[in-house]
Order: C-alpha cells, then sequence, then structure tokens
C-alpha cells in the first residue's frame, strides 16, 4: 500500500487559470518522481461560465484511478468550490482567498461550509499575485506556492514548470508567474509554519527512467503519428476534438493532412475512400458522431476496406452529457449498423495503452481489412498520466496489407474466398488488379449477387476472417493469486484502474478476489474468460452505464446470473464502491 | 430514321477501334432499355479513352440509385458507396492518391438531398475530383418518387397531390458553392459530354458536371427525350464563362443552355 | 420567524458550556461556534504533558469534531473574527465574510501577557498558550539543549516541570511582575525557588531584565543586573489577558475585560461574555472579577447560554480549586485585583 496517497483538486471559474494550475502542479509533481493522474472538468459552455475543476492524484506507488474524495481543495473561485465540500476528507486541507474584494455573506463562504476537521489556509492569493507581479493573474500560481510550501514540495520543479509554460510568452511573463509562486510559498512558510504538513518531503517516488505526461488523447494522437498515419478526417465533437487539434499541427510534418469534413458521415465516408485508396487514415468522434457513422463502418466490413475509428464516449444517449464520462457505446461499437457487420472492437484502460492499441489498430485493420473502432472515453481521453515514453517499432508500424501476387493478374478475385477469409486486397493504381468495391452482397470477383448461397458463402467468410483476428489481438490479463477465487471481476475500459485498485484492497486484506481486464471486445477471448469465470464464485462486472453493456455481452459464458455494477453518474467509477459492493458479496 | 445496314457495321467498326471497350466492363448495365444513362456512359467512356487514361488510374465512386451499380459497368477501379456518399468518398481517395483520376456519378436524389450537404464543402475544398451529376429529377431506382428537382407540382405515388417543394437548381448551386468548373450537359449528346468531361477532367480542381438525363420508365410528362431535345441549346458563342456573374445570370435567365459554364484556374 | 442564529466567539470551555445549554434550550436555532484556533477544543494545562510527548493532541482534546456535527452545532476552527458591529448584529471575519448574529457570546478567553518592559523583546520570547505555541516548543526542544523561563505563572511551573522529564538544562528567572494574575506571597515563592534549585533548576535572581540578543536561530544571550547567560531559547510566563483587542473599537464597555452584569449581559441586548475574556460584576463585591481556571470558565459559559435562551441567573464565583505542582499548591479559583 502506498505511503503517500493525495487527491488535489483545484477548482475555479473558467479564466481562473485552474486548468493551467493543474497542468504545472501534475508536471511538478511528475518530475519530483511521484505517480499522477489528472482528470479536469470543464463546463461545455465557452470561456467564462462554469465551473473549471483540475483533479489530481499524487503518490509514491502506480496510480491506477480516481478516487471521489478531496484531501486539498485549491479555490480559486468558493462560490464553485463549495459544491465540492461534501467529497472533503476528514483531515484535508483547503487553501483559499482570505481577502475577496467584497464582503460574502456565510452561505458563500468557503469557510462557512467546511467541517471542523479541514485545515483553513486562507491566503490573499490576488493581493500577493499583485505585489510580486504587478497583476492578480498570478493568483492561481500563488495558490501553488502555499500548496508546495505546506506540502513540503521543493519549489525548484514548479520553476521549471513555470518557465517550460511560459518560456514562448517571453522572460517578462516567466518572470512574473516564478515570483507569483514564490510570494505564494513564502508566505505560506511565513503564516503556515506551525501547521505544515511535509506530505511529500520524503516521499521517494518511483523507480526506473524519466517519465513523461501525457493524456489519453495525446497518447491517441502520438500513436497514430508513429503508426505512419497518413490522413485525418473528423469533424469537432468533445471529448475527442483535441486529437485531431493534435494533428492538424504535427501531420503536416510528416506529409500528412488533416481534412475538417463538413460532418461525421463524411469524415468515415474519406477515411474509407482514402483507406480504399491505401493510405494508413483515420477518425476520431463521439457517440453522437459515432451513430451517424454505423451505416459507413458496415459499408467497410462489406467492401472489406481498412478503417481506424476511435470513438471517445461520453454520457448519451443522443447530445447527452457532453463533458462527462460513460461507457455506454459498447453495444454500438460491437453491433451498431444494419446487418451481420463484424468488425474489430478494442478498448484500451490506461493513457499508455491509449498508444499502443491505435499502433495495433493500425495493423489490424489492413491485415484484416476491416474497420477497427477504439473505444475510449471521456476520463480515459481527458486524464493525464506520467507513463514512461512510449516508440512503436518498425515491425508494430509495418504495413500489413497482403497484396495479390501477378499470378492472379488479370483474373484478379478481390474476394477470393479464403480458409482464413482474408483475401489479397489491390489499391487503385495497380495494373491488373482492379476491382469494384461495393456496399451490395458480391460474389468474389465483386460483383453484386443477392443468391443465398453467396450471401451465407460471404457472411462466413466476413466473420472467419475477424474471427481469426483474435489471435493477433490483445488477451484478457489476469490480476490474483490464481486459484479458485469467491469473487471475480470483469472489466474494461478507463474502469478497469478502480476495479485493479479494489481489488488490490481487498486482496491486502486476504479476501479470494481477482479482476480480469479485458481490452478485446469484439472479437473476444471467450475460452479465456470462460476458464477464469469457471473459478470464480461470483462474478461482478462493474461499469459506467446504466444496463451493464458488457455483462450483457459477455454474461453468457458464466454458468449463473453476473453481478452487475452500473454507474451512470458521469463521473469515474470511485474504487471504494467497487471495494464496497464487494464485501457486500462475500457478507 | 433507320440507319442501314452498311451505316450500322461502320458505326461498330468505329467503335472498335476506340478502344471503347477498353473502358467499358463486361458487365451489362442494368439500366431500362433507352435510359439517359447509356449516353453518359458512352461520353465518360469517350473521354477517358481520348485522355488515354489506363483504367488502373481511374476510380469511378458512386452512391445510391440507378446510378450507383455504374462502377461494374466500367473497367477502371470503382467504389459504390452508401446512399449520398460518394463524395465524401471520392475526397478520401483523392486526397490519399493524388495520381488518380477520380470520377463520382450519382443523381440528383443521391446528391441534392441525402447527399446535398457535402457539394458545398467538395466545391469550396475544390478537390480535384468530377463530379458527374445524372439529373433525371426524378427517384427511378425506387419507381418514381419526386426528387429535389421535380417540378413543383409533379404528381406520383408519392405525390398523388402533387409535390409542394421547389425544385432544387444543381448548376445555380453549384456555381453560388464556388465551383472552379461547372458545365451543364445533355446525355442525348455523348460526344459534348466527352468534350466537356476532357476540359474538367485537366481542369486542376472540382469539376461539376450538371447532366440533364431522362427516366424512360417513371417519367412521362417532363425531361423526356422529345422534351429534352426540344428544351437543351448550347450557351451562346459570346459566353464568358470566365464571369461568374455572367454565369450565374445565364443560368437564372435560361435552364437549358448546354456547355461548359464557368471555370475559374 | 427565521431561524435564530448564535454565534459564540472562542472554543474554550466557556464556548463549548455555552454552545451546549444553547443547544438545549433552544432546540430550533443555529449555533456557531468560531475559534481562530485550528484545533478543537482542549485542555490547555496539558500543553506541558503534550510538549513533553505524554500525551498526543488526540488525548488532550476534549471533543471529537464528530461531537459537533451530532449535536448540531457548527464548529469553525481557524477562522477569526476582526469586527462586531453590535447595531448591525453582524460579524467580520478576517476573511471577508459576513455573519450575521441574533445572540452573541463573546469567549475568547486569554492571551499571554508581556509585561511592558519586556515587549520590545516580544519576538524572542516564546509563549505557551495554544498547541500552536506547544508545537513551536516542540521544534524548538528538538534543537536546542537549554531553556530560560521568565516569569513564573503556573504554566511557567507545570512547562518546567515538563522540561525536567526532557533532560533540559534550565534557567528560571522571576520577575518582580511574574504572578500575574495571581500574586504569591514571598514566603510561597521562596518555596517555589527552593524547590525548582532542588529538581536541579538553576534559579537567577535578579531585578531587571536588560537585554535579550539573538545570536543565531538557536541561541539567545540574556543580560540582566546580576549577570549574562546564553541559552537556546527563552520563555515568557506572565499569566493572560484577556483577548478582546478585536472589540477595541467595537463601542463594547472593556476594561481589562469585557465589562458584563452580574447575568454575564453586555451593554448590548442579546451580547454575553463568559469566561477568561469576562470581567464580572458582583453585586455583594460591588466590584468586578475577572475569572480563571478550567470550572470558572464551564460555569460562566454556561450561564451565558442559559441567560441568551431567557434564563435570567446570576453568575457567581466558584469554589477554591488547587493547582498543584509537586507539592506546591495554588489556590486558582478567583481574584479580584489588578
Amino acid at each position: 500500500m502506498p505511503k503517500v496517497d493525495v487527491t488535489i483538486e483545484i477548482c475555479g471559474m473558467a479564466g481562473d487559470g485552474t486548468i493551467a494550475a493543474g497542468g504545472l502542479l501534475n508536471q511538478a509533481m511528475s518530475d519530483s518522481g511521484l505517480s499522477v493522474i489528472g482528470f479536469d472538468s470543464y463546463p461545455a459552455e465557452i470561456r467564462g461560465f462554469g465551473r473549471c475543476i483540475a483533479r489530481s492524484r499524487i503518490g509514491d506507488e502506480e496510480i491506477l484511478a480516481l478516487e471521489d474524495r478531496i484531501d486539498v481543495l485549491i479555490s480559486l473561485d468558493d462560490t464553485q468550490s463549495i459544491s465540492r465540500t461534501p467529497l472533503l476528507t476528514e483531515h484535508s486541507s483547503v487553501f483559499f482567498d482570505s481577502n475577496p474584494p467584497v464582503h460574502i455573506e456565510e452561505e458563500h463562504s468557503l469557510a462557512a461550509q467546511v467541517e471542523p476537521g479541514t485545515m483553513l489556509y486562507g491566503m490573499p492569493f490576488a493581493d500577493l499575485a499583485s505585489e510580486a507581479s504587478g497583476s492578480p493573474r498570478g493568483r492561481n500560481l500563488t495558490a501553488l506556492g502555499g500548496f508546495a510550501a505546506v506540502f513540503g514540495v521543493s519549489p525548484e520543479p514548479f520553476h521549471r514548470v513555470i518557465t517550460a509554460k511560459f518560456q514562448s510568452k517571453g522572460e517578462k511573463v516567466v518572470d512574473a508567474n516564478i515570483k507569483s509562486f514564490v510570494a505564494g510559498f513564502e508566505y505560506a512558510q511565513e503564516h503556515f509554519s506551525d501547521r505544515i504538513q511535509q506530505v511529500f518531503t520524503d516521499a521517494n517516488g518511483m523507480e526506473g527512467p524519466e517519465r513523461i505526461m501525457l493524456s489519453g488523447n495525446l497518447a491517441i494522437g502520438q500513436g497514430a503519428l508513429d503508426a505512419g498515419l497518413k490522413l485525418y478526417f473528423g469533424y469537432p465533437i468533445t471529448p475527442a476534438t483535441p486529437i485531431m487539434e493534435y494533428l492538424a499541427k504535427k501531420l503536416p510534418e510528416t506529409g500528412g493532412r488533416v481534412v475538417q469534413m463538413e460532418d461525421e458521415i463524411a469524415s468515415i465516408a474519406a477515411v474509407i475512400g482514402a483507406s480504399y485508396a491505401g493510405s494508413r487514415s483515420m477518425t476520431a468522434t463521439s457517440g453522437p458522431g459515432f451513430a451517424l457513422m454505423t451505416e459507413l463502418i458496415t459499408h467497410g466490413v462489406m467492401t472489406e476496406t481498412p478503417a481506424v475509428i476511435l470513438n471517445a464516449q461520453r454520457g448519451g444517449p443522443s447530445t447527452g452529457l457532453p463533458t462527462k464520462t460513460e461507457q455506454s457505446d459498447l453495444h454500438a461499437a460491437v453491433f451498431g449498423g444494419p446487418g451481420d457487420s463484424f468488425r474489430i472492437v478494442i478498448a484500451p484502460t490506461t493513457v499508455s495503452e491509449c498508444y499502443t492499441y491505435v499502433v495495433k489498430s493500425f495493423q489490424l485493420a489492413e491485415k484484416y481489412q476491416t474497420p477497427v473502432i477504439v473505444l475510449t472515453d471521456f476520463f480515459l481521453d481527458n486524464r493525464v498520466e506520467n507513463i514512461l515514453p512510449l516508440k512503436a517499432t518498425e515491425e508494430e508500424t509495418a504495413c500489413a496489407n497482403v497484396f495479390p501476387d501477378e499470378s492472379v493478374m488479370g483474373n484478379y478475385r478481390r474476394y477470393q474466398v479464403t480458409e482464413s477469409g482474408i483475401s489479397p486486397r489491390s489499391v487503385p493504381g495497380m495494373e491488373g488488379f482492379v476491382f469494384s468495391a461495393t456496399g451490395l452482397e458480391h460474389v468474389e470477383k465483386g460483383t453484386p449477387n443477392y443468391s443465398p448461397e453467396i450471401h451465407m458463402e460471404m457472411s462466413g467468410k466476413r466473420f472467419r476472417k475477424i474471427r481469426g483476428a483474435l489471435k493477433e489481438m490483445p488477451p484478457p490479463e489476469e490480476f490474483s493469486d490464481g486459484g479458485s477465487l469467491d469473487v471475480g471481476l470483469i472489466s474494461w475500459g478507463s474502469t478497469f484502474g478502480s476495479v485493479l485498485e479494489a481489488v488490490n484492497m481487498c486482496r491486502h486484506d486476504g479476501l479470494k478476489v481477482g479482476a480480469l481486464k479485458i481490452t478485446s471486445l469484439f472479437p473476444y477471448h471467450d475460452e479465456i474468460i470462460r476458464a477464469f469465470m469457471a473459478r470464480c464464485q461470483h462474478i461482478l462486472i462493474p461499469e459506467l452505464n446504466y444496463q451493464g453493456q458488457l455483462a450483457d455481452l459477455i454474461g453468457c459464458l458464466y454458468s449463473k446470473d453476473v453481478i452487475r455494477l452500473n454507474l451512470a453518474t458521469g463521473t469515474p467509477m470511485p474504487p471504494s464502491v467497487i471495494e464496497k459492493k464487494i464485501r457486500e458479496i462475500l457478507s | 430514321m433507320k440507319t442501314s445496314g452498311k451505316e450500322l457495321a461502320d458505326k461498330v467498326k468505329g467503335v472498335g477501334e476506340s478502344r471503347i471497350f477498353d473502358i467499358r466492363s463486361t458487365e451489362l448495365p442494368t439500366w431500362c432499355p433507352g435510359c439517359g444513362y447509356f449516353g453518359i456512359h458512352q461520353g465518360l467512356n469517350k473521354c477517358i479513352n481520348e485522355l488515354g487514361l489506363q483504367p488502373h488510374e481511374v476510380v469511378t465512386v458512386s452512391g445510391i440509385g440507378c446510378a450507383g451499380r455504374y462502377p461494374f459497368f466500367t473497367s477502371t477501379y470503382g467504389f459504390h458507396s452508401t446512399h449520398g456518399r460518394a463524395v465524401p468518398t471520392a475526397t478520401g481517395v483523392k486526397i490519399a492518391n493524388p495520381n488518380l483520376t477520380v470520377y463520382v456519378v450519382g443523381g440528383d436524389g443521391d446528391g441534392l438531398a441525402i447527399g446535398g450537404g457535402h457539394l458545398p464543402h467538395v466545391a469550396r475544398r475544390n478537390v480535384d475530383v468530377n463530379y458527374l451529376m445524372f439529373d433525371n429529377s426524378i427517384y427511378g431506382l425506387t419507381k418514381g418518387q419526386p426528387s429535389p428537382s421535380s417540378q413543383l407540382g409533379m404528381k406520383s405515388k408519392a405525390s398523388p397531390y402533387g409535390t409542394q417543394d421547389a425544385p432544387l437548381n444543381a448548376t445555380l448551386l453549384a456555381l453560388s458553392y464556388g465551383a472552379s468548373f461547372v458545365a451543364r450537359l445533355f446525355a442525348g449528346q455523348p460526344n459534348e459530354i466527352a468534350k466537356a468531361l476532357q476540359e474538367g477532367t485537366k481542369h486542376k480542381g472540382f469539376a461539376f458536371f450538371h447532366i440533364y438525363t431522362t427516366c424512360v420508365t417513371f417519367d412521362k410528362s417532363f425531361k423526356t427525350w422529345d422534351n429534352l431535345k426540344k428544351w437543351c441549346h448550347p450557351v451562346p458563342d459570346d459566353h464568358d464563362p470566365s464571369d461568374l456573374r455572367k454565369a450565374m445570370d445565364l443560368v437564372m435567365e435560361d435552364n437549358f443552355s448546354m456547355g461548359v459554364i464557368y471555370r475559374r484556374d | 420567524m427565521a431561524e435564530q442564529h448564535y454565534v459564540i466567539i472562542g472554543n474554550g470551555p466557556a464556548a463549548n458550556e455555552a454552545a451546549g445549554a444553547l443547544r438545549e434550550k433552544v432546540p430550533e436555532s443555529r449555533v456557531s461556534i468560531i475559534s481562530k484556533e485550528h484545533v478543537g477544543y482542549y485542555q490547555p494545562h496539558l500543553l506541558p504533558d503534550f510538549i513533553a510527548g505524554k500525551v498526543s493532541l488526540e488525548e488532550i482534546c476534549v471533543r471529537p469534531p464528530a461531537f459537533y456535527k451530532e449535536h448540531g452545532i457548527k464548529l469553525r476552527l481557524g477562522q477569526e473574527v476582526v469586527e462586531v458591529n453590535f447595531s448591525k448584529k453582524e460579524l467580520l471575519l478576517s476573511h471577508n465574510e459576513v455573519i450575521h448574529f441574533d445572540g452573541l457570546i463573546i469567549a475568547t478567553g486569554g492571551k499571554p501577557r508581556i509585561p511592558e518592559p519586556l515587549q520590545v523583546f516580544e519576538d524572542l520570547l516564546m509563549k505557551l498558550k495554544t498547541v500552536a505555541d506547544a508545537k513551536a516548543w516542540q521544534d524548538k526542544l528538538a534543537e536546542v539543549d537549554s531553556v530560560l523561563v521568565i516569569g513564573g505563572d503556573l504554566t511557567s511551573l507545570s512547562f518546567t516541570k515538563a522540561l525536567l522529564g526532557l533532560d533540559k538544562e534550565i534557567s528560571f528567572i522571576v520577575d518582580e511582575d511574574c504572578f500575574w494574575p495571581l500574586r504569591f506571597t514571598r514566603e510561597r515563592c521562596d518555596k517555589v525557588m527552593e524547590r525548582l534549585t532542588d529538581k536541579g533548576v538553576k534559579v537567577i535572581e535578579c531585578r531587571k531584565i536588560k537585554s535579550l540578543v539573538r545570536i543565531t536561530d538557536d541561541l539567545v544571550e540574556v543580560e540582566t543586573d546580576t549577570g549574562r547567560l546564553a541559552v537556546g531559547a527563552v520563555g515568557g510566563f506572565f499569566g493572560l489577558i484577556p483577548d478582546v483587542r478585536f472589540l477595541a473599537r467595537s463601542g463594547l464597555h472593556i476594561e481589562r475585560g469585557i465589562l458584563v452584569d452580574e447575568c454575564l449581559r453586555t451593554q448590548f441586548d442579546g451580547v454575553y461574555a463568559a469566561g477568561d475574556c469576562a470581567q464580572v460584576y458582583h453585586p455583594e463585591l460591588r466590584d468586578y472579577w475577572v475569572s480563571i481556571g478550567y470550572r470558572n470558565a464551564r460555569n460562566l459559559g454556561r450561564i451565558a447560554g442559559l441567560n441568551l435562551a431567557g434564563n435570567r441567573i446570576q453568575a457567581d464565583m466558584a469554589a477554591e480549586s488547587i493547582f498543584q505542582v509537586e507539592d506546591i499548591k495554588v489556590n486558582t479559583s478567583w481574584w479580584t485585583e489588578f
């Protein structure tokens, strides 16, 4: 169990520099050798309205999930922060502005809302920042300075990250921000000398090489670039937009291009067109956009055209909760669209996996000539983790398309029925292998045909092909002491970190509990899952959706009913909720 | 007018020499006898042939409708997409491999109704694809419902009391969307089609061909062969296709002047 | 009628008794305790034991935070009242928050007194009144081996006892002015000194402290009329004075403490004072008295709470109680003279 495990929230109004402060905090803590998960939440509305929260969990061992609790609240706007007070732990700390420009009423005062166990650190943020830098704008950094002094974090990493962040804006800006930080640091040292907590003073942090701070979205973007992405077609949608923005900047450096299309249908159509023409291409979207894409995704299935589609899930149905997290597009990803449209669906559980799975998806799409859907969610996309640097190998990024050879020139059958289901695929420009792709059912040559035999045969070919991909897809990973288990948890996506943390807590207490991580959702490793289930007294599947979509998908592999833990709150699954459920099952 | 045996033999011989069958596939078109699409097919084949393009360097992209099956009737690479999505698919193809010559074929329903949202964007993006819109003002494949370019008041099984929606003018739309090459053509004139297509294919940028055609099966009163032959006439000799304002004036005043309406290099 | 809001400033024995009485008698009201200290209600006389490491912070705390939640009392720690507007019935906290009250009990207790001649050296005199002071002593004692205790109030004696347990070298200066507000007889004073000497404390006889000079962080040079010495730290123990400075401009009648009648009422309606900060009129003495000691404070706090809730109970002095250091006993019940 970790010695240091602190959840910090910076809360303010849009425009207060809340998210920026969170970014600096995460980077500085990461540079100090600690493990960090950061997750920001911000309003769907434009700048100037609504609450922003930068949430970080920091520890000396690998942090797997976020917990629904706050150990340290740094308030840049008390009105916004008041709503966070129910999450404060018994011995929490609250940093707040002790000199607001006007008198505030008791009901609007943060200090009035906290429980007596909370340690209050009132600091005149704005005054200190103004005195130090001539402007109150740096008050978010003043607040960070106060936090660093009280919690025993060295100011040096903060100085470095502030310099790095503001370097492009010139020395004056760097200087002003460092001064604001130092003002807060010194004020806290002087005024809170009797209440210094020194939590991080002796934290040794994690061993190993230097870590990098990356969000799920940037890991996706980086993975796509390293995989040799040439074209990205997309349409803005929360929470997938940062992927497009990142690639818009980076792709031209490698000769690629981002085209912002007129809608999601056009985006997927262009991806399929470009892939058909032999270019590695992808799109990223979220639920509503994904719904629009499903017809063309099945067209990719029917024409056996590669495509990589990232669905960054958010709360649904319909427009739903654009800035909240949910895992409710699993069925849409696996089954969405007309007909028996077998496709590959994979879902990373961590930022590192976002990278590796996106890299993998291009080879899977090419080799198996199919749309590959990568399912992430708002939490995974937007959270930052400090991870070991990632670099895909040449082997992992090599072209995996099976091209036809000269022997079939002139008599090329694009959809030749094979045992594996994979038929050699030509691309336009190749002489002697001309074919037409169609969304209609077709014969081996590609010409439309609706006969019962052909439809049965071709459906079988397409299914065999996708089923065959399973051997190259990431298998389930088990986390247990082996043997028979009283409760076996199965989980996917960003929820898995919470599941593992809960399971580790239970195992620490000697309970016979284990977890199975599933990242290949279609096709899935039914034999491995069935074998795991057979060793478990109870199967518990926690998910961030109301109906239990994974439970629906794989529940049939278990001899009894699986137990569901379905949360549709729009927020990440707290490990404590899972742990409570495990103990409830065992009692 | 009857064709004599010798004349027919000469014609067939000419066709053979023109290598036009290199572009045509061996699949038999599924269109009704007398369909205007045969003329467009002939014009496009002639164009590809005369430009000396190799079939494997050409991609023909279609959507859904009577024109949807078009790729199977040529020996180029083909991509039969979903309803309305030929244009963005072709965008992907062309951006992925600019060495390919890309033709989009589709009807007025595919391109003005379900896919109507893509026309402005392919035009303003000026993607170097050639879009042939087969406009017969009717849904033929689904048996005769009104399309976005049907005449106001058109009666059909789906509109027994007559349509209440005004028709769209695809040429005018293309002009206002900023298409850099716009031609209006008549399916009954394959040679004119081939000529304009050649010019448009050579044009660097988006080329839009609004082709008036007929549905011999479901349209007995509006865009019939007889009417179209009567109404269609070449653009005036003095028409300056480099002037967008004049091009728009021309289109608004006269719905049946045929030829290159506008081009901007 | 809107819910009544009763506010108690302070979080010692008087404040807590007052809050309990109000909660009991006016259950539908809102009761808030506001304390500038960051820790909850604790027993200050055990702070020397805390410094010596004999008791933990939890052990000297009287009530856990959960108690207040259970009893519907809003406890606001680490928040300081800086102004009171009695006509508007509003308090202003240091972080610019305004709180309305319908009834107010001031029970801020006392704060360490520094005699005037020594006030110029205040920065070098460590005090012992709060948990924060005790923590500062703990930190300091981890660094230094010698301590000079100046003064000689009750706290100084128990503190000295704690230091003896920590094996520190202790010097002790009894100042003329020391035993405020209690005044020992010369005889008793001599006895105390004798006892301290027996215990190994170096008792320094002098009349005046001329200067204190900080040489390094952990070394202070002391010059008296009789000599010089260098010590690691200097503690000043001169008793307490009512902690009422924040009310100086409020219009409230204050002499040494807040003047209240025998029912603990100030001159403002609905405003009471109790405990070490109050100067209570005694009809029989026909004079004011100041309480010290836990029991007096509790008693007065309860009366203030009950009276604010509508009673008219007269406060009286508690019976004598005994403070004991080793075999030295001191009466701590009450004291009337200034």
